[in-house]
């Protein structure tokens, strides 16, 4: 070893980072090179007037606080949860409840098979009404809305998939374009600077076959898909539904409807849309 | 153990050098702070992803992300005199130094000044004693370039102005 090589592997040397049959050569090097031994003397002074003059400093407590205040807050919006290996809180706990509902409709359907098997001769009226009071279930426990069990579907995908985000950006002025360049109709995007709900970005989805204007908002920990598209292409609605654990939450206003996923309080959720809505159909000139 | 519990146990034993670091690389304590609550808001999300042990690297390495963020957004803002921040800082908050009261003020002036890839590795070596192997997780750098980076970082210390008033227990130094 020369001391070009030697002098940048002091450094290491010095650190303990050097394998042994390195360090081996490097000290036997120095042994021998007063440069060496001066550039080490040089590096061990700097470590230790750094560690001795320069400050380490702690989080002061304001910002424990803070983060206290912060895990209150995470901890308040989701049931706590002993299982550490499962995708995180919102998705784990709707997870769970699809899980469990599914097994209902699982028990539910075999019993309701057994029972036509039975009758025989009725089986086709039989069917009929199975598959009427499975509708029925389905409607009750996934909501009588095959747009929002399509925006619900989505939104998982997206937030498991890590890609709810294709654009990100707080401002409007870049969104607005963004959508537009990639969708028939101008989807208005709105900020709400003085809420809680921070715009994040967007992406362009589907929903009901078609390309949809989809907006990412941040509520704390939570994620929220929005769901922009032209009225004239949406029916009629339940203002707000449950499905698989999650709120879908609808407004409409400047010829947009509205349709918000997110695993948040309904009342929340609606306030929130209904906002948006309005916002828009107020106009916020610059996003025109 | 609940998720909170969990964060608790694993995250906030490395608050401190979560702020250690978002202090140095913002160099501003107000900033830190902010940077660091964004961090745990971050950490909380990804906290599924922390594997057992490590979790001191892994949170350094959101923090770093936090503080490059921040930074970013606010570039045009940060006009200020690195060396007098450091400085007017150490004087207003006497009490969130710890173990490294010095007289110099110097040589941390010195760090400050250095640009932020050499900030940084001296900051998670010297003051977070992170390993090479760690400081590459954390700075998303390769192993090699912690080397050559830090011994870099360390002979412009040496060569820095501000320390050259220092009396000179270093070698010549020009190398």
């Amino acid at each position: 070893m020369n001391c070009a090589e030697a002098v940048l592997a002091i450094g290491a040397w010095c650190d303990g980072e050097l394998a042994d049959d390195a360090a081996a050569a490097l000290s036997v090097h120095v042994a021998g090179c007063a440069e060496c031994r001066a550039e080490q003397a040089s590096l061990v002074a700097l470590r230790d007037e750094i560690r001795a003059q320069v400050p380490r400093y702690v989080a002061p407590p304001s910002l424990r606080a803070r983060v206290d205040a912060e895990l209150a807050r995470a901890f308040a919006d989701s049931p706590a949860d002993a299982r550490a290996d499962a995708p995180p809180a919102p998705v784990r706990a709707a997870a769970a409840r699809e899980a469990f509902s599914l097994a209902q409709l699982r028990t539910w359907w075999t019993r309701e098979r057994r029972r036509w098997f039975v009758a025989g001769a009725f089986a086709g009226a039989l069917l009929a009404v199975v598959v009427g009071a499975l509708t029925g279930v389905v409607a009750r426990h996934w909501g009588s809305d095959d747009i929002a069990v399509a925006a619900v579907e989505s939104h998982i995908a997206a937030t498991l998939g890590g890609h709810t985000i294709t654009v990100a950006s707080s401002d409007r002025h870049q969104i607005k374009p963004w959508l537009s360049a990639r969708l028939d109709y101008a989807a208005p995007v709105v900020e709400l600077p003085d809420s809680p709900f921070v715009l994040a970005g967007a992406r362009v989805d589907r929903l009901a076959g078609r390309p949809v204007a989809t907006l990412v908002y941040h509520y704390r920990l939570h994620v929220i898909d929005v769901f922009v598209r032209p009225l004239a292409d949406a029916g009629d609605a339940p203002a707000v539904t449950m499905v698989r654990g999650f709120t879908v939450a609808r407004a409409t206003g400047a010829g947009m409807e509205w349709r918000a996923v997110a695993d948040v309080d309904p009342p929340l959720l609606a306030a929130f849309v209904e906002r948006l809505a309005s916002e828009s159909a107020a106009g916020q000139p610059a996003a025109r | 153990m609940t998720d909170r519990a969990s964060f608790e146990a694993q995250v906030l034993p490395h608050l401190d050098a979560a702020y250690n670091l978002a202090r140095w690389l913002t160099r501003d304590p107000h900033d830190a702070e902010d940077v660091v609550q964004e961090a745990c808001i971050r950490a909380l999300r990804y906290f599924q992803s922390l594997r057992e042990g490590g979790a001191r690297a892994w949170f350094l390495t959101i923090v770093r992300h936090a503080s490059y963020d921040w930074i970013e957004r606010h570039r045009d803002r940060d006009g200020g005199d690195a060396e007098v921040e450091v400085a007017a800082d150490a004087e207003s908050e006497p009490a969130q130094i710890v173990e490294r009261r010095g007289d110099s003020r110097a040589l941390a002036q010195a760090i400050a000044a250095l640009e932020l890839p050499y900030r940084e590795v001296i900051v998670l070596r010297e003051l977070e004693e992170l390993s090479y192997k760690e400081i590459a997780n954390v700075a998303a750098i390769p192993i090699g370039t912690v080397m050559s980076r830090l011994a870099r970082a360390r002979a412009l210390l040496r060569q820095s102005p501000v320390l050259h008033a220092i009396a000179p227990r270093r070698s010549g130094g020009e190398r």
